[in-house]
């Protein structure tokens, strides 16, 4: 259980399901874009909805376990890999062969995780852990998160923060995805290369979307 | 001391197995027992260590190279043939026995050519069984494809890395058994020495290529599979490290040296570009299917090749040899190329090339099958000399390529010492004065898988009662002091000139007047200036580095050293045999219209040279055909 | 022409090594990577210097014994080529050339530029066979491969065993190597019957080899002479879960 296959298989499919997420993490996030009178209560109410059923509450600790899991396999495996090359070379041109993502995915992952605990200070440390400043209630009575989001992204240096955050993450899932499927042993030819464009068009969604949600919400 | 080539009484078809019906056997216990040296891992070196250890035996194997995978089987393309008859062309064991007889211009033993053919057909579905990826039709059935000097379809191909797969079939096989712990495995490790106790092959010195160390190993019995020798000539196609010193050392300690100037050039290799060129690549002969040889019709033709007109071309190959045509043998094919080169005709940039031209196989077959059949070799090409031979013919040019000759053996693949065996290119055996292409993986299989297999218990039989073997025994002392001694004089020397310049200076002799056509004079010649690179050599070389290290420089110069007397050899060889056979053209000896002369009725023998004391002595194998009637070997 | 070499020299595997400058001149462009380098150690002897110690045999780009990281390239600058199909006429006049061994832990430096690659024969000992002896094959014919299997099979047998892959993977992965050898005996019907077993141990033995895991960078089929596609390495963990779960 402890061989490098495993550890692949475990980055592998927590990635998967990471993935997974990020599509229900940014379908909720378009309702920010909707005008205010109606995204404040929808996405309150969404959001209550997700704290409140038990459902989601298993879900949530399989997701946070699957970020741990994702990221410390990852570093077990980019130690092993490093110690797989002590040596390195004094001139190396390793873009004529493959891309900077593909060579530098531990690099990008560790940005991303500490963009994550800057997230979770920011949203889940207030809204479910009750730290910081108290998140108020909406006309409906829901706690309004819109309002921490939408104060958030009234900073214009979260917002450039948040912004940039999603170039790295956009590369992270794009040879994340594709490699996830090959490491799980997804060989199909045809579907390979229908699979790396699905990866290219699901990065640039996500990298997109989560990229221009605090850009709008800024001009709001 | 007379030769005896102990070939089995009967018919030709039973010969091999009466000789298995009466050849001793040795009992699984008693195979435990007994040990083998295997010199070489390439497809004979390692398809003997891999069955000897199946049998039980207890095996050593060594290679110069970093893996018993680098052999230079690998670089075998085209295929190998087998009297399988799949494509219902009429062929059989007895025709595939008649070509390769008469391929070899009749300068081989019948019943060793018979047996090679026999067990062709075995040795194929052995292949398949290993996992070897052999080409198929689209049924699932194996496919074939026809090479140089005969009329059906017999060779078995892997596209054009034929070679390649069966060594990593033999080398998987190897491993299977060094994993079985029946066989111990010894890379970067030279044979330098051999031990012979009371006569008999009892063990080698070899060199640690890493550390330098010279070390011991003893055995019941020694196997040399060690490749041909054609680096002599230096530019060749044979791989870097290749070398002859291995059967050098066998030869001076007593084993018989059989035919050694019966050299293969090679029709169809890559011209050679300037004087640092250290090797010449071979393209596949298979490309001669579809390839057709010509050279433009006027002298000093500078067009490009595609501006010259059809009936400005000289198809000579098809000229002269109409029936074969492109397919001739290739020591036809090479010595035409000469002809036309030397009369002025070459292309290229030092003119010293024809070209092989695919245009007309690309209008009628299609881009598409000759990139199924040739892509890698056309990469490859293309690799080499940046020419894209789809649009353009390639420029080809002949080149050193098979050693016909080697230790003497009998049928047994037995030297004339007892215990000391010779499989593979390294002996000279099946192909006669000249060899068929496709047969060289075949015959180097055959010996390694089913021949030595079969033949070494007749002789560890006896061994198996005697004493083994030990390391402390004087003759080893002897034998490490002498290379000790060697080593430490080269070393000494200290002159001005590089191993590589007298490597030059030999191969510039040797491909002048001991390749493709050959003369009293210029054999004369010959020795008397390879003895001068010798004495030079051991005075004027500098090797820098120490001998109890990894120092390549040494390697190459103990190499040389032996090649330089081994040309020697060659050049006696070729002055003796005074008639044309097969790949040996004296010019003195030829017809009217340029083509070998035999003289069977003076020449009709295998030489069978022994060493004494820095001098050669010939003893002469007759050759009887019972079977077959010598013919004129024509082509045309 | 005139090039500045600035090569690894290290003495034995546990001195330490350095790269050094040599100006060589009188070099053509027909000259092959290697024939240069055999002109540089002509003129080191005649200096009564060590020559540098690099790896060949075959020269024709089938043995797979050269290997050397030329100018931060395995086998240097072009893609799916061996070193020894390198030639001059792809540098200029006045280059400076770097060249290093294969980098990885598994392949221990053994002199100059010459490494240890026998870690890829033990991954071969591990399975990379048929357990047949000689003498027992049945007829060829008699086993039916579809021209497509066969010639996929070639397709990964194609691997000459260079090391490129090893030596260009940022995790020094052999999976490409194994993958290759894998996939060409456990797609033939004669290597069906011992597929698992073969699959796990030669991956178990790419693991105690010390050798990284795979990331899909893509840089080893980029640098591999034999052009063996990446999709071998997944198509290798799909045995390898095959494997485990019919265990």
């Amino acid at each position: 259980m402890n061989s490098l296959f495993f550890r692949k298989m475990v980055v592998a499919l927590t990635g998967l399901f990471l993935c997974t997420f990020l599509i229900v993490h940014l379908s909720a996030n378009f309702i920010l874009l909707l005008p205010e009178s109606m995204a404040r209560e929808l996405y309150n109410s969404y959001s209550t909805t997700l704290r409140e059923s038990p459902l989601i509450k298993i879900i949530a600790y399989v997701l946070y376990a699957a970020i741990l899991l994702h990221a410390f396999y990852a570093l077990l495996i980019t130690l092993r890999n490093r110690k797989a090359k002590p040596e390195k070379y004094v001139v190396n041109h390793s873009n004529e062969n493959s891309t900077w993502t593909s060579q530098n995915m531990g690099l990008i992952g560790t940005i991303i995780l500490l963009f994550l605990v800057l997230h979770l200070a920011n949203f889940w440390a207030r809204i479910k852990l009750g730290i910081g400043e108290e998140v108020g209630l909406d006309a409906l009575g829901n706690r309004d998160v819109y309002e921490v989001a939408y104060t958030l992204f009234h900073n214009i240096y979260y917002v450039i923060f948040y912004t940039l955050i999603s170039i790295p993450l956009g590369l992270h899932l794009h040879h994340g995805l594709k490699s996830a499927f090959k490491s799980l042993g997804f060989y199909h030819k045809k579907g390979l290369q229908l699979l790396a464009k699905v990866s290219v068009i699901y990065a640039v969604i996500m990298g997109v979307g989560f990229g221009i949600i605090p850009i709008i919400v800024y001009f709001k | 001391m007379k030769l005896n080539s102990k070939i089995p009484e009967g018919p030709l078809e039973n010969k091999w197995r009466n000789y298995q019906v009466q050849s001793h056997l040795i009992n699984p216990t008693n195979k435990k027992k007994l040990s083998v040296i295997v010199v070489g891992s390439g497809l004979s070196g390692a398809g003997a260590a891999s069955t000897l250890a199946e049998l039980g035996y207890d095996v050593k194997c060594f290679c110069y190279q970093d893996s018993a995978r680098r052999a230079h089987s690998v670089a075998a393309q085209g295929g190998i043939n087998a009297a399988k008859n799949y494509q219902h062309d009429g062929d059989s064991i007895y025709r595939m026995f008649y070509d390769t007889l008469k391929g070899g211009d009749f300068r081989s033993r019948e019943a060793n050519t018979y047996r090679l053919a026999e067990l062709s057909a075995p040795l194929i579905d052995h292949f398949v069984q290993q996992g070897v990826p052999f080409a198929r039709e689209y049924g699932g059935t194996l496919d074939n494809r026809s090479f140089g000097g005969v009329q059906v379809q017999r060779t078995f191909y892997a596209r054009g890395q034929t070679g390649q797969q069966l060594m990593l079939a033999a080398y998987s096989q190897l491993y299977k058994m060094v994993r079985a712990k029946k066989v111990e495995m010894f890379p970067r490790s030279e044979m330098l020495d051999l031990v012979v106790i009371d006569g008999k092959a009892k063990g080698i010195i070899v060199r640690n290529l890493v550390t330098g160390e010279l070390q011991r190993y003893a055995a019941d019995a020694v196997v040399l599979a060690t490749g041909g020798y054609s680096r002599v000539f230096r530019l060749s196609t044979l791989a870097i490290g290749c070398n002859g010193s291995a059967v050098w050392k066998a030869h001076k300690k007593g084993a018989f040296f059989g035919a050694p100037s019966f050299t293969q050039i090679h029709p169809t290799a890559l011209p050679q570009s300037s004087e640092a060129q250290s090797k010449l690549t071979l393209m596949s002969e298979s490309l001669r299917n579809d390839g057709r040889i010509w050279v433009p019709k006027e002298i000093g033709d500078t067009r490009l090749p595609n501006k010259i007109p059809e009936e400005e071309r000289d198809y000579y190959l098809e000229r002269r040899y109409p029936s074969y045509g492109n397919l001739a043998p290739r020591d036809i094919a090479s010595r035409a190329a000469k002809e036309r080169i030397d009369a002025g005709y070459g292309i290229g940039k030092l003119k010293n090339a024809v070209y092989l031209d695919f245009k007309h196989a690309i209008e009628k077959f299609g881009l598409k099958t000759i990139k199924d059949r040739y892509g890698n070799l056309f990469n490859m090409y293309q690799k080499i000399t940046g020419i894209d031979a789809y649009k353009e013919p390639m420029q080809i040019s002949p080149a050193a390529h098979f050693s016909m000759g080697g230790l003497w053996v009998d049928y047994e693949l037995m030297t004339t010492i007892p215990g000391l065996y010779a499989v593979g290119e390294c002996n000279f055996s099946d192909h006669g004065a000249n060899r068929l292409g496709a047969n060289s993986l075949l015959q180097a299989s055959v010996d390694g898988y089913f021949i030595l297999p079969n033949t070494i218990n007749n002789y560890l039989a006896t061994e198996s009662k005697a004493d083994h073997p030990s390391i402390d025994h004087p003759e080893f002392g002897k034998a490490e002091q002498e290379i000790s001694e060697h080593i430490t004089r080269i070393l000494a020397i200290n002159g001005t000139k590089t191993v590589d310049h007298f490597h030059r200076e030999l191969g510039r002799v040797m491909w002048q007047e001991c390749a493709m056509s050959r003369n009293k004079a210029g054999l004369e010649k010959a020795i008397r200036e390879i003895k001068q690179i010798r004495e030079a050599f051991w005075k004027e070389v500098k090797v820098t580095g120490k001998h109890n290290e990894m120092n390549p420089e040494l390697e190459k110069a103990l190499r040389l050293a032996d090649f330089i007397e081994l040309g020697i050899l060659m050049c006696t060889d070729a002055l003796e045999r005074e008639e044309s056979c097969g790949a040996h053209f004296r010019e003195e000896f030829q017809s009217a219209e340029g083509e070998a002369l035999r003289r069977d009725e003076k020449f009709a023998y295998v030489s069978a040279w022994e060493y004494d004391k820095g001098d050669f002595k010939l003893h002469k194998e007759a050759l009887e055909f019972e079977f077959v009637n010598p013919s004129v070997r024509s082509y045309k | 022409m005139k090039v500045i070499f600035k090569i690894w020299r290290q003495e034995g595997p546990n001195e330490k090594g350095t790269i050094r400058d040599y100006e060589v001149d009188g070099l053509n462009e027909d000259m092959s990577f290697l024939e240069a380098l055999d002109h540089l150690n002509e003129l080191l002897v005649l200096k009564n210097e060590k020559v540098i110690a690099f790896e060949y045999d075959c020269r024709e780009g089938i043995c797979g014994q050269c290997g050397v990281f030329i100018n931060g390239r395995a086998h240097g600058p072009h893609d799916n080529i061996t070193t020894c199909q390198l030639h001059m006429r792809s540098f200029k006049d006045g280059d400076t050339i770097v060249v290093e061994p294969w980098r990885a832990a598994s392949f221990p430096v053994i002199k100059d530029l010459i490494v240890d690659r026998s870690a890829l024969d033990r991954i071969i000992e591990q399975g990379a066979f048929i357990t047949a002896k000689t003498g027992t094959a049945p007829e060829a014919n008699s086993i039916l491969i579809p021209k497509e299997t066969a010639d996929r099979a070639m397709d990964a047998a194609a691997c000459i065993g260079c090391g490129a892959c090893v030596a260009t993977c940022k995790n020094s992965s052999a999976a490409l190597f194994t993958a290759a050898k894998i996939n060409h005996f456990n797609s033939l019907p004669q290597g069906k019957a011992e597929e698992h077993k073969r699959v796990a141990e030669m991956m178990f033995q790419m693991e105690i080899e010390g050798f990284g895991s795979c990331t899909f960078t893509g840089a080893c089929e980029v640098e591999c002479p034999e052009s063996i596609s990446i999709t071998n390495i997944a198509e290798m963990n799909a045995r390898y879960v095959k494997s485990k779960l019919l265990k």
